[in-house]
């Protein structure tokens, strides 16, 4: 048990460096998928027709694509065609595309659960339709988002644990080489699991205490 | 004030409003009733365009709507900030506070700044009774008090009509009173309004006009006094008894 303890205290610096990786992988795709995935929910549901066939061509190839194999085109696949992204930049890319499709369902089904009757009270009071998006759909829409985004958002994390495949040097891959060279693989993915816990659970907490809140005023 | 000639309105081939006309002189009140499915309430959603008939001419204030000629966006804001509309449902915005309820299209439709759009709120919220609600929100409050927060926000755009579709169907009785004190109000300071309703005794005793509606078209109209005391319409007599009756 000493030996243990003393094994995880030695690799807990290269792993928590790791974890780093990330979350700071994590944090990053959804900075720019978010976003994204409201673009894409307001244009799947443009009047033009063109403008929503190819948004809902990219979201169902951002959706139906596994995530691996968006990385490897993304980081095998486009040196070929002459661009060169670091594994890092091949990860944000990836992970960004994939949530930006993903979140985009999310968002495009709450923007429309908001009750019919708030819409036509705002038009009702001559608000325009940018007004009626950004003071009554959108924060009402998010509201209903939240929980969704958030579970979304922890399996996004443990999502990043792919990117080890490209020699990002994240989490798992750390535990992967120190188990490659003292073969204790068991002790240290369990560690690694350790730490990713460390993130998802406090996370789901937080989703829930959020949904708490926001929820307050709701009936 | 409002003038609707041979307005049509069908969803497929089943005819809402089948050439309906009426006018509405400024500062009357008339109460809409009829069986549901009558379209009462599609005809007061169409006249500020929630709903959009398939011909016909409306006219309300200075504002003229020709169907079906595409409706120009001006047309559209400045007939919705002429008529008011308070809803059976309510609809009161539940992320906002009722302060913000009744202040946030003052600001941004009418570009008053925050400081007036404050001062005026607080003097329809105290008009209707409910001042001291400003800081809650909508989902704290009872469906009679949500009512008259709503009636307060549709004033607070200054309007010159106020459409009511029925207002008090959501309330249990007495609820219902206190909104319904506050249109009495509301219709002695002048307001033209439209109301639809089943409250027989409120058309009756604040209507200056009854128009009962049946199969999308107006089949009787008058003197409240006459009409829902002796419908000339057996159609009208039918419906009168039944609501009487229950």
């Amino acid at each position: 048990m000493n030996g243990l303890i003393e094994q995880w205290i030695d690799w807990l610096p290269s792993l928590v460096d790791g974890l780093g990786v990330s979350v700071q992988l994590a944090v990053v795709s959804l900075l720019i998928g978010l976003p994204l995935g409201l673009a894409e929910a307001l244009l799947v549901a443009s009047p033009n027709r063109i403008v929503r066939w190819i948004t809902l061509a990219v979201v169902e190839f951002g959706r139906g694509t596994p995530t691996l194999v968006l990385l490897y085109l993304i980081y095998y696949g486009l040196p070929s065609q002459g661009l060169v992204l670091p594994a890092f930049g091949s990860a944000v890319v990836a992970l960004s595309f994939m949530t930006g499709a993903y979140t985009s369902e999310i968002i495009r089904a709450s923007l429309q659960a908001v009750p019919r009757g708030l819409v036509e009270a705002a038009a009702a009071l001559g608000i325009n339709r940018w007004g009626t998006f950004r003071f009554i759909l959108f924060p009402e829409g998010i509201r209903i988002a939240i929980p969704a985004l958030m579970g979304f958002a922890i399996q996004l994390f443990q999502t990043t644990s792919l990117v080890f495949l490209i020699t990002l040097p994240e989490l798992l891959s750390r535990a992967y080489s120190i188990g490659s060279t003292t073969f204790q693989y068991t002790s240290v993915l369990a560690l690694a699991g350790v730490l990713y816990l460390l993130v998802t659970l406090p996370s789901g907490w937080l989703a829930a205490l959020l949904e708490k809140r926001m929820g307050r005023h709701l009936a | 004030m409002i003038s609707v000639a041979n307005l049509k309105k069908s969803y497929g081939d089943h005819t809402v409003l089948d050439g309906v006309s009426i006018e509405i002189q400024r500062g009357e009140v008339v109460a809409m009733i009829g069986p549901s499915g009558a379209g009462k309430s599609t005809l007061l959603r169409c006249l500020n365009l929630l709903e959009r008939p398939d011909s016909g001419r409306i006219t309300i204030g200075d504002t003229v709507v020709d169907l079906p000629a595409k409706i120009p966006v001006r047309t559209l804001e400045t007939l919705r900030k002429t008529a008011g509309m308070v809803f059976q449902s309510f609809n009161l915005f539940p992320h906002l506070s009722v302060l913000r309820n009744v202040s946030l299209a003052q600001e941004y439709v009418l570009g008053r700044d925050a400081k007036a759009a404050h001062q005026r709120s607080m003097e329809l919220l105290e008009r209707v009774g409910l001042a001291d609600k400003a800081g809650s929100y909508p989902a704290r409050l009872s469906g009679g008090q949500q009512q008259r927060i709503a009636i307060a926000r549709a004033l607070a755009m200054e309007p010159e009509v106020m459409l009511f579709d029925e207002p008090t169907s959501a309330l249990d009785p007495e609820l219902g009173l206190d909104v319904l004190a506050v249109m009495r109000e509301l219709a002695a300071s002048g307001m033209t309004m439209v109301v639809v309703t089943h409250e027989i005794h409120f058309a009756q005793d604040v209507s200056d006009r009854v128009v009962m509606m049946a199969d999308g078209g107006i089949i009787e109209q008058g003197d409240p006094a006459q009409v829902l005391s002796s419908p000339a319409n057996p159609r009208t007599q039918r419906f009168l008894k039944a609501v009487i009756d229950r």
